[in-house]
């Protein structure tokens, strides 16, 4: 599902069954150095997520990705949003990245990191291939989790 | 000579005949038109999507074949790929839509070790058979959508998707 007032109206009446709330987390860095790198990690990340929403379409909620800069207290953002999805009664929650810093943050969390692939010079088929691959790795994780 | 003179009545009555006629057709011609309008439309998409798939490569097993084709949403142009599980069975070909008839996640082929020669939704555990049934007391309430199929130069083509016709 995505985060769009037609979907929710299904979320709202499976309930049961959309269980996950799957949010990308995006670094924005203005630096000279850090720019397009950060840039083309966003693209990779955001791309992965709806491919991970086109997988699991019925149990979890794609929502818009958080953005954040480098000097925000990532603890706080955790916090943040868990009080907020727990309000929607989500039982788990996933965040989507390819910054490494998330995941030095513990297990606990359910941090999803992925290193960034750059994606910029691939046709769609290339990138689709790339990204199913992703994917592919990916589904067992879900499972996983799904299955405690 | 004198039998090819054109007389001044003569005259008159082939040029207001000449002017009447362009005149009357003048109106006639947008109705003609307007009546006949229907049959000339031109078919919008929704057709057949050429794929990479030689149909002499399709197995007994379900494989996953993308396609891809345009949609235009308003003024908004997206390639959109979709893919189907493709097989032969005998000498038919079928395609079935990956998209579980629960919630609408992809169920896979095999995916699930315990349940051999099944498609697997990952997401509730959804079950169905080689050839789309729904696996009673899994979540799914109905078969797999089935895509028309035809064959196109020794590729496979895939048109719409239709309900199941084999369950």
């Amino acid at each position: 599902m995505h985060w769009n007032g037609k979907d929710s109206t299904v979320y709202q009446a499976q309930k049961e069954f959309i269980d996950t709330a799957v949010i990308p987390l995006i670094q924005i860095d203005g630096s000279d150095e850090g720019f397009q790198f950060a840039a083309s990690a966003a693209d990779f990340t955001l791309s992965l997520a709806n491919v991970i929403e086109n997988q699991f379409k019925g149990r979890i909620v794609l929502f818009p990705s958080f953005s954040y800069t480098k000097s925000q207290d990532k603890q706080l953002v955790f916090k943040d949003w868990q009080e907020e999805l727990n309000k929607a009664s989500f039982k788990h929650i996933f965040y989507v990245t390819s910054d490494r810093e998330w995941s030095t943050m513990g297990e606990e969390q359910n941090i999803i990191w992925i290193p960034s692939v750059p994606l910029d010079s691939m046709d769609q088929k290339m990138r689709n291939s790339v990204l199913e691959d992703q994917l592919r790795q990916l589904i067992p994780i879900f499972a996983k989790k799904w299955a405690n | 000579m004198s039998n090819n003179k054109v007389s001044r009545r003569q005259f008159l009555s082939y040029t207001l005949t000449g002017v009447g006629g362009f005149m009357a057709a003048g109106m006639l011609m947008p109705m003609v038109r307007f009546a006949v309008d229907p049959v000339l439309q031109k078919k919008e998409g929704g057709d057949f999507v050429l794929t990479e798939k030689k149909i002499a490569d399709i197995t007994e097993v379900p494989e996953r074949v993308d396609f891809t084709f345009e949609q235009v949403d308003a003024w908004y142009k997206s390639d959109i790929t979709n893919s189907a599980w493709v097989y032969k069975e005998g000498d038919e070909i079928i395609a079935l839509s990956p998209v579980c008839k629960h919630l609408g996640c992809t169920v896979n082929w095999e995916a699930d070790p315990a349940h051999k020669n099944q498609f697997f939704c990952p997401c509730h555990a959804g079950r169905y058979e080689k050839n789309g049934k729904n696996v009673p007391k899994t979540p799914p309430l109905g078969p797999l959508d089935q895509y028309e199929v035809r064959e196109n130069d020794g590729f496979l083509e895939i048109g719409k998707a239709i309900p199941n016709t084999l369950v």
